[in-house]
């Protein structure tokens, strides 16, 4: 929502920019993902795929979980309990 | 669980809780949200019914100043809460815009629309409350949580 959402999408920008596609997001301190904020991860997981590359998801809070399986995104996600995890599975 | 849009429960025997007018400005929202989260601990909601009711609202003021202020700051946004006898919580947001027709809104889950970047508001907030109802055109909503 609204500056948080302004910043993810300029550090997404600025990752593609650099050429950087092989994202990992860590969601543990995001107690809650509104619609805006998934339109965004949508976009950008279309937009980053089309690269080649994909964003993973590390660590999302239980409601975080929750929202986007609600809306039918989540199994668009790999998700993962740690960082480390996410990194090794682009290797 | 699904909401519908039908009438609200006890109408005539609401507490009001909460009365509140906030700038049409999205960075506005979450002082808003957390205000509310704040009667609502105060009242013993449980987490989970908090965490519905925060994200429902959220998602209600984000379509109040973008769609039907047009993220104009010098228009108002109401929010009020209220509650009933029996303790059921119902969030009312009411924006100065000329409304839309939530019947239009498509389900996002379909798979036209899983890639979409907008469009899934609405639908959050009738799967997150237990009843949701448009008045003034669509520029009120109601949405209860039993």
């Amino acid at each position: 929502m609204g500056p948080a959402v302004d910043s993810l999408r300029q550090t997404l920008e600025e990752a593609i920019g650099t050429g950087d596609t092989r994202v990992v997001m860590n969601l543990s301190e995001v107690p809650m993902v509104d619609s805006t904020g998934i339109g965004l991860l949508v976009r950008f997981l279309v937009l980053i795929k089309k690269k080649g590359g994909n964003i993973k998801l590390a660590q999302p809070s239980k409601f975080a979980v929750q929202t986007l399986r609600l809306v039918g995104v989540l199994n668009l996600f790999e998700v993962f309990d740690n960082d480390d995890a996410a990194v090794e599975s682009f290797t | 669980m699904p909401a519908d849009d039908r009438g609200s429960p006890q109408a005539g025997a609401l507490s009001e809780l909460v009365d509140l007018n906030m700038p049409a400005n999205s960075e506005a929202i979450a002082s808003v949200v957390d205000a509310i989260g704040e009667t609502l601990l105060s009242l013993e909601v449980p987490e989970q019914k908090r965490f519905e009711v925060g994200l429902a609202l959220q998602e209600a003021l984000s379509n109040a100043v973008v769609h039907g202020c047009g993220n104009d700051p010098t228009k108002t946004v109401r929010c009020r809460v209220k509650s009933d006898p029996q303790g059921r919580i119902a969030i009312i947001v009411t924006d100065p815009g000329p409304g839309f027709s939530p019947d239009l809104v498509p389900d996002p889950r379909k798979d036209e629309n899983l890639h979409a970047d907008h469009g899934r508001g609405v639908y959050l907030i009738r799967q997150l409350m237990d009843e949701v109802h448009f008045e003034r055109r669509g520029s009120e909503i109601t949405m209860w949580k039993y």
